[in-house]
């Protein structure tokens, strides 16, 4: 896997595919290897997505950031 | 000009209200806004989103009315009984024209339920229930916009909502009125301010319970639509349970309480998916190892198979060698002894035969030999008329001098010997 996954349940579905399909027990040595690469770096997106929203809840004012809006220069 | 007239303007304006008063007396629902009292009446506009009347009440109608103090304030939903009236002016007082109501009283449940229904009935005819609910809505937003009162226990459900899910992103809060006249304009835009924020992946709208008219503002006619054209999915929790507003129907979900609009608004519970991930990572990590692992003992196996396999067939082919030499030395010997059975059979007929020419041969040469000796036995001779001449002692005197010689010689004769005497010198033979 190359490309960075649409969005975190898209990664989480094609992990339990890749899940699936290891249990199964029917993929060859080279497939196994490749999914399990593939997974390993879906785990990985998928964490990082999790410590997103996992580092501390950051409140905001949608009053505040409008105010920021009209004050940041070239803005009309 | 072919129309009718000219009349005088002050006879037309009372003909006006005389027929205005004609109309039928109705009852009216709406909002009440703008409201102002003079010494003999009050006045107000009575609204919803189509539109307003200008209405006013004299006051001992207000007062038989039994509101309670303040209860005829802007906000209020109220039904009001009257019918239109139209004040002519004099020659300084304006003209203006109004919905006299003579009765007034606030909305009850029924006719708010009432009015609710038939937007519900309009909103959904035009399709607009479903357009939220087919939005795709992130499992793991990272942005939250949230539309509710800065004050209010509503605010503090949602946050433990969102702690419960284990989620800690960012929220812009959208502070609004959610209760009268001012909240529904307030709330809409709030609504459309957040949504214009590419960040922000998912809305909520909420605010405690209260009843039906408390809520009214969520069953604003132009929020809603607004609600429902948006390109966010909306979280509604309004209300309590048992609440049902319009923009409940409009939103992409409905949620009895700002806790469930948290947990709506981020689907994914985080700390059973960080659980859920680790299992995943291990999985992976399982597969991937065992599938070596497995290969590899395999591998091994496979490899040690030839060895194993060479080892069998030198087991067995040493086995055969063991066995070929075994039966190759007992085949030798019984070879040999039967040879040697064989050897002494054939040396024995060759003995036999050979044996068998021979002794004929011998029978034949011993009866030739016989033949041959007994011609040449002296009896033989002797029976022919010859003699022999032995000494004393019995041997052959061959020669004539050995006679001579001899003091006595016998001769010998087929049938006997005699006693015989020499005489004279030898008489050679010429």
């Amino acid at each position: 896997m190359s490309e960075r996954p649409e969005s975190y349940e898209a990664a989480v579905e094609r992990l339990e595919e890749i899940i699936d399909r290891l249990d199964s027990g029917q993929a060859g040595l080279r497939e196994t290897l490749d999914l399990c690469k593939e997974g390993k770096e879906l785990v990985n997106y998928c964490a990082a997505e999790l410590d997103e929203v996992g580092e501390g809840l950051k409140e905001l004012r949608l009053d505040d950031l409008a105010a920021k809006l009209e004050a940041s220069p070239g803005v009309n | 000009m072919s129309l009718p007239g000219p009349f005088a303007v002050g006879a037309y304006a009372r003909k006006l209200q005389e027929e205005m008063r004609k109309r039928a007396r109705v009852q009216l629902i709406g909002e009440v806004t703008g409201v102002g009292r003079s010494k003999v009446q009050a006045y107000f506009e009575l609204r919803d989103g189509d539109g307003a009347v200008p209405c006013a009440i004299w006051l001992n109608d207000l007062e038989k009315a039994g509101l309670t103090d303040g209860a005829l304030r802007d906000g209020a939903e109220v039904v009001i009984a009257g019918g239109p009236d139209y004040y002519p002016g004099g020659g300084q007082a304006s003209p203006s024209f109004c919905f006299r109501a003579t009765e007034v009283r606030l909305a009850g449940e029924g006719d708010l339920i009432a009015r609710l229904e038939a937007l519900r009935k309009q909103l959904r005819s035009e399709g607009l229930f479903e357009l939220q609910k087919q939005l795709r809505r992130p499992r793991l937003p990272k942005t939250i916009g949230v539309v509710t009162a800065e004050t209010g226990a509503a605010r503090r459900d949602l946050l433990a909502g969102l702690e419960r899910r284990g989620w800690a992103g960012n929220l812009i809060w959208a502070f609004a009125p959610v209760q009268d006249r001012r909240a529904a304009p307030a709330i809409a835009m709030a609504i459309q301010d957040l949504a214009a924020r590419p960040e922000v992946e998912a809305i909520v709208v909420t605010r405690g319970g209260g009843s039906l008219a408390d809520l009214w503002a969520f069953c604003d006619e132009t929020l809603c639509r607004t609600v429902a054209m948006l390109r966010v999915p909306v979280v509604s929790a309004v209300g309590h349970e048992r609440d049902s507003t319009l923009i409940d129907d409009v939103a992409a979900v409905a949620c009895s309480t700002p806790t469930h609009a948290a947990e709506a608004a981020v689907p994914l519970d985080c700390l059973a998916a960080r659980e859920s991930l680790e299992r995943c990572s291990l999985a992976l990590r399982r597969a991937g190892e065992g599938a070596i692992g497995t290969r590899s003992r395999h591998l091994g196996a496979l490899a040690r198979g030839p060895a194993r396999a060479l080892q069998r067939e030198r087991g067995k082919l040493n086995q055969k060698i063991r066995e070929i030499r075994a039966a190759s030395e007992r085949g030798v010997a019984e070879r040999a002894a039967s040879q040697r059975r064989i050897g002494t059979v054939v040396l024995e007929r060759a003995r036999r035969r050979a044996a068998g020419a021979d002794l004929e041969k011998r029978r034949e040469a011993l009866r030739q030999a016989t033949v041959t000796l007994r011609a040449h036995e002296p009896e033989r001779t002797l029976e022919r008329g010859y003699a022999l001449v032995e000494g004393e002692a019995g041997e052959p005197v061959t020669s004539a001098v050995a006679a001579a010689a001899a003091p006595g010689v016998k001769l010998r004769f087929a049938d006997g010997r005699v006693q015989a005497r020499t005489e004279g010198d030898v008489e050679r033979e010429t």
